[in-house]
């Protein structure tokens, strides 16, 4: 296969067949917390596409220049969570600037993305499944970040229209969430191994 | 060859601590370039009037949150006063802040509800099972007999943030200790049961009805709508009757013992004392 075809298969793969929130359950936090609005989710998920694409692709190259020539990888975990507190910060000075409705809006959880484990866990991913050249590196975490929005938007939609639904007293809230959440992955595992 | 040992394990841990060190150097070094760069000025005073103000978020204001309504007022000092849950000490507060004066505010204002209907007392004529809200009922369902009572659905209790109010056998019922008057209930009852009013008096006198049915309608639909049968306006001082159904004057109501008798002679026992120690 050609390099097109390998980097669309890793988007396609990491966005809705390997999605890290619904195959890997990892970032169920602002999954599950943030998922009451459409707008606030995709605000949230757009957020979390940017800090993990900057994220993933900082990862991989610190690790393939630095750690590994260094024969380090054993600091691999401290190193990339350094990376990614300081991307958040980053993103966080730049919303604030230029688009100070989204930074009211996002108030506290923009912070919380800092340790939204969906960012650590695909960078140890990348590690983990070998990838090694940086576009693909930079593909799938790009991927990862619009798997983590559509799953929360795909999620913030269900759970505006559950608020209409006549829910049984016992599990009104987080009960609910939760199965809803388990049917939405169920869904998802549909698509297991269409790509190999 | 302890000495030796602690030797190796420097050896194999100084590069780490060195690229740990160097690595969060240049990051530090970026930040510090960032936050320079993407400064941003903000007025301290809007610090000091977030202080003042109560920190609820609870929008009686009409802005967002309490961050919103202190850049409002900050720059636009008309604004003064909106906040309800801080009241009179809010106010100075933030008028100390911005150098202004403060006129004597009028009486807090607080919501009552203009219904008086428990489940036993309405007529139904149908059960409803719908959408488990007051809009949805409102909008859809003729279940209730009653077009301008309360439905006991709850959308006033789901917007409340201080737990002030309750359904209580399908009315509405304000705990005056916990309200702060935002006004969020008024806004969003689909009725429009629920009236803010100036409270001049600890306990004020009201209508507990909405029907604007005559009273022959009224009498079928519920056992204590108001019948607009004007006795609490011939015995009482401060009451008038509109479109079948008697209004207290808020503004220049006092208490006194023409409207207690208006209370005791009215026949559907609609004319109820609310506000702190009343009982619901």
């Amino acid at each position: 296969m050609d390099t097109f075809t390998t980097l669309l298969m890793a988007f396609i793969s990491i966005v809705i067949i390997n999605n890290l929130v619904l195959t890997k359950f990892l970032g169920i936090c602002p999954y599950l917390g943030v998922s009451g609005r459409v707008d606030m989710a995709f605000g949230m998920g757009l957020a979390v596409t940017f800090v993990v694409t900057i994220s993933g692709t900082l990862t991989w190259l610190i690790d393939h220049l630095i750690l590994i020539p260094l024969d380090l990888e054993i600091t691999r975990y401290i190193c990339f969570i350094l990376v990614i507190a300081g991307a958040v910060q980053l993103v966080e000075m730049y919303i604030r600037k230029f688009f100070p409705a989204l930074y009211d809006s996002f108030g506290i959880f923009l912070p919380l993305i800092t340790t939204n484990c969906a960012i650590l866990g695909l960078c140890l991913f990348i590690n983990l499944w070998g990838i090694d050249n940086l576009p693909e590196a930079a593909v799938l975490s790009f991927g990862a970040g619009i798997g983590f929005t559509v799953a929360i938007c795909v999620m913030a939609g269900i759970r505006e229209n559950l608020n209409l639904a006549d829910v049984p007293k016992c599990l009104r809230g987080a009960p609910i969430t939760l199965i809803t959440a388990g049917l939405l992955t169920l869904a998802f595992m549909g698509f297991a191994g269409m790509i190999k | 060859m302890i000495l030796a040992d602690i030797y190796q394990l420097w050896s194999s841990i100084w590069p780490a601590g060195v690229t740990m060190l160097a690595l969060g150097s240049g990051f530090a070094i970026i930040l510090l370039i960032a936050s320079e760069k993407l400064k941003v000025e903000i007025d301290p005073k809007i610090e000091q009037i977030q202080e003042a103000l109560p920190s609820l978020d609870c929008g009686g204001c009409g802005f967002a949150g309490c961050g919103q309504y202190a850049k409002a007022v900050l720059a636009n000092p008309d604004l003064l006063g909106k906040c309800a849950p801080g009241g009179q000490k809010s106010t100075e507060a933030i008028a100390k802040i911005l150098n202004l004066q403060v006129s004597d505010s009028a009486a807090p204002k607080r919501p009552i509800v203009h219904c008086k209907g428990h489940t036993k007392d309405k007529t139904f004529n149908a059960i409803y099972q719908g959408i488990q809200s007051c809009i949805a009922a409102n909008a859809l369902s003729p279940a209730q007999a009653c077009k301008f009572g309360c439905l006991g659905l709850g959308d006033c209790v789901s917007v409340c943030k201080f737990d002030a109010i309750s359904i209580i056998d399908g009315l509405a019922t304000i705990d005056y200790e916990k309200c702060t008057g935002c006004g969020a209930c008024a806004k969003h009852c689909p009725r429009g049961l629920i009236e803010m009013v100036p409270f001049s008096q600890e306990k004020m006198m009201t209508v507990a009805c909405s029907s604007k049915e005559s009273g022959k309608v009224t009498r079928t639909m519920c056992k204590v709508g108001c019948i607009g049968c004007g006795i609490c306006v011939k015995m009482g001082e401060h009451f008038t009757i509109e479109n079948n159904l008697a209004r207290v004057d808020y503004e220049n109501y006092q208490p006194s013992e023409k409207n207690q008798t208006a209370l005791n002679k009215c026949p559907k026992k609609v004319i109820i004392e609310t506000g702190k120690k009343c009982k619901a």
